[in-house]
């Protein structure tokens, strides 16, 4: 039965005259809209821990953790899969993994990144900015207070170093001289672009900005997303910028979305990377009591498991991506052509609890 | 035409955080189905475009609190069409005369005389008349949307389509 209304389209009109009316005087709730996950991650963690202090929630815990998790997986880290060398933070510091598995521990800090040949190290650690040398000798120190997310860019002759303090963006030669505050950023990991130019972009609320640092002039503001950004990345030629925040992804290129992605409310994203030779965008899907890694635009599904995968942290020559599973306890690097999988457990054990993937380089 | 529901669920998230373009792209979605339904129902144009409207008044004032894990359109159509069976059934209450017939002469006079029939159907005959077949939903949505037992609708569905056949025959 198809037909159309007499004046269906004059009706339309009218009842939009007054529809959009009410909703420009109407006053939104005043309630965070992500406010029920705190309260549920406590519920959870307070089921989960009073689950596991009984003597039958002891031996489920321990079931679930033998379920969880690739069964096959080595018991330690002892190779990469591909060249390049990690920098591994946690509750017990920052790590240093050389492709034969060998590691160092540099020492309490709490981010990190490569210098732009891996040569060095920036971190940083209560109210200091930090660059040391793969053996953990401190170069220099600046004393920012709290200071965070130090990206390294450059040649070798000359690089820089964007950090955030003080709810600030600020930017230092990698010589530690010259620090300068550059413009006010949301707290993300700021992410400088490939390319003979200094173009760095930052997180400001629910938009990203492209800034020249050389010019110092914005090259373009995103249009807001529904929530806040996340995380900033570039893709390896530099040319695609990827805005992620847990419930709207966006991929621009020149200035416009090329690709995105929408979760629905029952389901999120926890993290998402440029993969792959051909640099397409992977994201984690997080929905109930499973995660899976995808293509934003479409394609197999990479890999998927029970519990959740908070990171994924592509290798330098983005070939291999490192999906981190702290539900198993587990880092899988899964290869992204001709799929392989290779599963490493006891993370905890190795390097501490909360350990996370602060950069892979370099190829 | 509606949108995904991918697209649908972003509408309403952003909608609900005060972007007013999405709250038209929602409301230009589903104004159509929504208008469509609520004259099936009730045979009036003027008293279809209060009812839809009011409808959308009322996702307005419920913005805040809706459930974005639930599509949209059911939960408007379950507005309009209940509205639309109070108003209908209010008018008989009134005595008036049938609705004026405002088919447009261009429709094909099979398509009148079908419409014609179904507007002297009851409204609540109408009613899943308009939902399975206008709207696509299925007889086990329609009980969801009008909190009515399957059985129900099934029997309401067949009864109307009985007396819309023998009418036209």
């Amino acid at each position: 039965m198809k037909f159309v209304v007499p004046e269906e389209r004059e009706a339309e009109e009218r009842a939009w005259a007054v529809v959009s009316a009410a909703y420009a005087e109407r006053e939104p709730v005043a309630w965070p809209r992500r406010h029920w996950q705190p309260l549920v991650a406590v519920a959870v963690v307070a089921a989960v821990v009073a689950a596991a202090l009984s003597p039958p929630g002891r031996s489920v815990v321990r079931s679930v953790r033998k379920a969880v998790g690739i069964e096959t997986a080595e018991q330690a880290l002892f190779s990469l899969p591909t060249r390049g060398q990690l920098l591994v933070s946690s509750r017990s510091g920052l790590w240093l993994v050389r492709p034969d598995g060998s590691k160092r521990r540099l020492g309490r800090y709490r981010d990190a990144t490569f210098s732009p040949h891996g040569l060095f190290v920036a971190a940083t650690r209560a109210n200091q900015l930090v660059a040391l040398d793969p053996k953990g000798a401190v170069r220099w120190t600046l004393a920012r207070p709290a200071p965070r997310f130090p990206a390294w860019t450059g040649t070798r002759t000359d690089t820089r170093i964007a950090y955030l303090s003080g709810g600030r963006l600020r930017i230092v030669a990698g010589d530690g001289t010259g620090d300068h505050v550059v413009a006010r950023a949301a707290a993300v990991a700021p992410a400088w672009q490939p390319g003979p130019e200094r173009v760095l972009a930052y997180a400001e609320g629910r938009s990203a900005v492209v800034y020249n640092t050389d010019r110092g002039t914005v090259l373009l503001r995103t249009p807001p997303i529904p929530e806040p950004v996340r995380k900033v990345a570039w893709s390896r030629d530099g040319e695609r910028l990827l805005v992620f925040a847990p419930h709207a992804t966006r991929v621009y290129r020149n200035g416009k979305v090329v690709e995105q992605d929408d979760p629905s409310d029952a389901t999120l994203d926890t993290d998402a990377a440029f993969a792959g030779r051909r640099g397409h965008v992977a994201a984690i899907r997080f929905a109930g009591v499973s995660s899976n890694v995808f293509w934003i635009g479409g394609g197999p599904v990479l890999f998927s498991g029970t519990g959740v995968f908070r990171q994924l942290a592509p290798s330098p020559d983005g070939r291999w991506v490192l999906v981190t599973w702290p539900t198993a306890n587990q880092w899988v690097f899964v290869r992204t052509r001709r799929r392989k999988i290779v599963a490493v457990a006891r993370i905890a054990q190795q390097f501490g609890r909360r350990a996370r993937v602060e950069d892979w380089c370099c190829a | 035409m509606a949108g995904t529901g991918r697209d649908e669920r972003a509408w309403v998230r952003r909608a609900q955080a005060g972007s007013a373009s999405d709250f038209e792209a929602l409301f230009r979605a589903h104004w159509g189905p929504a208008y469509r339904a609520a004259y099936l129902v009730v045979r009036d144009a003027a008293a279809a475009e209060d009812i839809a409207q009011e409808a959308f008044l009322a996702a307005v004032r419920a913005l805040d609190r809706f459930d974005r894990r639930r599509p949209f359109g059911p939960w408007l159509h379950r507005i309009v069409v209940n509205r639309a069976i109070d108003w209908a059934r209010a008018r008989a209450l009134r005595a008036e005369g049938e609705a004026v017939d405002v088919a447009a002469p261009e429709q094909r006079e099979r398509d009148d005389e079908l419409l014609r029939e179904l507007g002297r159907l009851s409204p609540e005959h109408r009613a899943v008349i308009v939902l399975r077949y206008l709207l696509d939903y299925t007889p086990g949505e329609i009980a969801e949307l009008l909190e009515l037992p399957r059985g129900t609708v099934n029997s309401r569905l067949r009864r109307g389509l009985d007396a819309l056949k023998e009418r036209l025959e």
